[in-house]
């Protein structure tokens, strides 16, 4: 870690040294105040947006970025693009998990952290000023290994109720009062959890305190949380880990990540129509994923820290959420890095520079909503090194 | 290894002590060797002192919010990070809820690295005695090497190994029959999980894992057993069997115990296998079978989200297993030196017999 931010104050003061020498030798380049006021504006989707100062930073920037392994495939995605669309912003992105992320974002060893869970009240008490920023939205699916059933209705209340070991069999009555028509097996359930600290989890345990009482005042949410004890439970590390798992296990359920949900499916795994908020039953696709971030995004606060779980709306599925860089401006000394920081994130959720069809499809995200977008930008002006 | 070489054979190996050498007589060459062999004997002396010190500090405020539930409690919860109330313990704030209690997890570093240790001993030196004593020299060669190889193989390979093929292979055909013994032997009643996942698969992992450590020593040991004692003991009449029993084990004894106490310490420490098999079940298991956690395993499994603890109390509480870990690393490895010296002497230890 140290070695990490050895290395990028050493790029800075290379890329410091590079943009002295750019200013001495041509006069065409922004001049290195402490506030870069490049006039391209081409990221500001939305004509409401605030003005948020982007452009090519005069020297080279390398934005470092690592975290949520659920971000990290579509970062991949987006590296390349920012490289082209601004030659001087390389974006090296990393895994490493949410809490990684979150942490070494907050500490400024790197620019940015990314992240399926925003920052908790205590974070943002200790890190003045550290920002939670949505660039795109993600969903979970809950899988199962049920053969003949492909797509059961379920409920957030039943999921947390075999989740606590008190659903034991697939014919289960409120499982079946669920299927009306279909004749469950008397399989045995075997929850299958993340052993992992997960965003998954945070998701999922978010979904079920929504909907269960005694789920909300026992486990609760997190990206761990203290597991009630169910005997068959299995646990898995890593969303690939939780579809081999359930693969290997007649009877299971569990919950994966949109972006390996291909996976699970080609393997021939069952997957749950959730019942939504409005009652009616839905799978994650890019209609009910947008539908539930439509819902969703009337009531973001400007922290961005917000919950996509459970929302209302006949299309609208309910294990949705933000994917969030996390940024301490407080870390960021540079303005060019600033500068870099703003134009990426601006690029990166425009429809015509990051958030283009073929780079959400590829992963399954969906596009931030439009009304999410001024307050991205209004947090994004904050960044100003 | 040093204890081995000393202990086993009572004669030393290196060469004889040269004379010190006046200062003013050294060479610079002298004084470059003097220096860099000092800076590098300083080294592994200053990383423990420093990991210790560095362990220590870190968890000092955990220890104070857990007081002796970390040897009575076995439900460990970092805590809740997205409830605004706290829990406070002693003046010590952590996230609601934190309970840092590692009964749970020093249950299952001990149960399943002894587990592995009781099975790994007898099948090493087993082994190695079959190697050297009954097996043809030109097959000798070729067995070792792959007794090696074994050493090799990283531990994640292991781990995935046991998560997709040997897990469920136990949990269908072997655990079944176990469990038909648990009339006679009632330690192997009970169920299990259908992926075989738990103590035992991971207990019989660490075995093979830690069985190329005790037997590679062993064998380096029993190769060094005088001729002249295993030749006398043939000419005196004796089977091949009395011959290992009466002279070749006793020799190697002390050995053996060292070299187990290696393996063991791998078992305590060893992470990413036990993590992936284990089950990773917030509890002391139910039965030999069941699923539990250790140490090592919890606190790869747990930083990510420790990290994003905002009171930052749950890394402490992290540092604090990881420093019962090295406590019971390095009681295990004092406790087997202080075997070792009892029961060894400098005399040849033939004839004492087994």
């Amino acid at each position: 870690m140290n070695v990490r931010r050895h290395a990028s104050i050493g790029f800075a003061v290379i890329a410091g040294a590079v943009l002295v020498s750019a200013c001495g030798s041509t006069s065409t380049v922004a001049p290195a105040t402490s506030a870069p006021s490049s006039s391209s504006a081409s990221a500001s989707s939305s004509p409401t947006a605030m003005a948020v100062q982007t452009g090519n930073p005069a020297g080279p920037q390398t934005l470092s970025e690592a975290g949520s392994s659920l971000l990290y495939p579509y970062l991949q995605k987006l590296a390349p693009g920012i490289n082209s669309a601004f030659a001087n912003i390389t974006l090296t992105p990393a895994a490493g998990g949410s809490g990684t992320g979150q942490s070494e974002a907050l500490s400024g060893t790197i620019d940015m952290g990314g992240s399926d869970a925003y920052l908790s009240a205590a974070q943002v008490s200790a890190n003045p000023g550290a920002l939670n920023i949505p660039i795109a939205v993600s969903a979970q699916a809950v899988n199962y290994n049920l053969a003949g059933f492909p797509n059961l209705k379920l409920s957030g209340t039943v999921l947390a109720q075999i989740y606590q070991g008190t659903i034991k069999v697939w014919n289960d009555p409120a499982i079946a009062a669920l299927n009306t028509g279909a004749t469950l097996p008397a399989t045995p359930i075997i929850p299958i959890r993340r052993s992992d600290s997960s965003g998954d989890t945070f998701i999922f345990t978010s979904f079920l305190s929504a909907t269960n009482p005694t789920w909300s005042s026992g486990p609760s949410f997190g990206t761990t949380v203290s597991w009630p004890t169910v005997a068959s439970e299995l646990t898995a590390a890593g969303n690939p880990a939780m579809v081999d798992t359930l693969h290997s296990t007649p009877g299971g359920i569990a919950y994966v990540g949109i972006s390996v949900e291909g996976a699970a499916l080609v393997d021939g795994l069952g997957e749950a129509e959730l019942e939504n908020a409005s009652g009616s039953y839905v799978q994650p696709d890019s209609t009910t994923i947008t539908a539930a971030v439509t819902a969703g995004a009337t009531n973001v606060p400007a922290s961005l820290a917000a919950s996509l779980i459970y929302e209302t709306g006949a299309q609208a599925y309910p294990i949705v959420n933000f994917e969030y860089l996390i940024i301490n401006p407080s870390k960021i000394t540079s303005s060019d890095t600033a500068l870099a920081i703003r134009t990426f994130i601006e690029w990166a959720i425009s429809p015509t520079g990051g958030a283009t069809a073929d780079n959400l499809s590829a992963v399954q995200f969906v596009p931030l909503p439009s009304n999410v977008i001024p307050l991205v930008n209004t947090a994004v002006a904050q960044i100003t090194g | 290894m040093i204890l081995v070489r000393r202990r086993a054979g009572g004669v030393p190996t290196g060469p004889a002590r040269v004379a010190r050498t006046r200062t003013h007589e050294l060479t610079p060459g002298d004084r470059v060797l003097q220096w860099v062999s000092g800076i590098a004997a300083t080294i592994p002396l200053a990383g423990i002192l420093f990991i210790t010190t560095i362990l220590v500090v870190w968890a000092i405020p955990a220890i104070i919010y857990s007081g002796f539930t970390v040897f009575t409690s076995d439900k460990f919860f970092i805590g809740n990070f997205y409830n605004p109330n706290f829990s406070s313990v002693n003046g010590v704030v952590a996230p609601y809820g934190a309970n840092y209690g590692a009964l749970t997890f020093i249950i299952g570093t001990l149960s399943s690295s002894l587990i592995a240790l009781v099975l790994a001993v007898p099948i090493s030196v087993g082994g190695v005695l079959m190697l050297s004593e009954w097996i043809p020299r030109q097959l000798e060669g070729p067995l070792s090497t792959f007794l090696e190889l074994l050493a090799g193989i990283p531990s994640v390979v292991f781990g995935f190994w046991g998560l997709t093929v040997f897990g469920p292979f136990l949990g269908a055909h072997v655990f079944p029959a176990l469990s038909h013994l648990g009339v006679v032997l009632p330690f192997f009643k009970g169920s299990w999980a259908y992926n075989g996942q738990g103590l035992l698969t991971a207990s019989l992992v660490l075995t093979l894992m830690i069985i190329p450590i005790i037997a590679s020593t062993t064998r380096q040991l029993v190769k060094r057993v005088p001729v002249l004692a295993s030749e006398g003991a043939l000419a005196l009449g004796m089977t091949k069997y009395e011959m290992v029993r009466v002279v070749t084990i006793p020799y190697v004894r002390t050995g053996i115990i060292a070299s187990a106490l290696l393996g063991w310490g791998r078992a305590l420490g060893e992470t990413i296998a036990v993590l992936l098999i284990i089950g990773m079940a917030n509890n002391p298991p139910v039965n030999i079978y069941g699923t539990t956690s250790t140490l090592a395993s919890t606190i790869a499994d747990e930083l990510d989200s420790a990290l994003s603890d905002g009171t930052g109390m749950a890394v402490r509480a992290m540092a604090m297993l990881g420093l019962l870990l090295l406590t019971m690393s390095l009681i295990t490895n004092l406790t087997g030196r202080l075997i070792v010296r009892r029961i060894s002497s400098d005399a040849l230890p033939v004839g004492r017999g087994v």
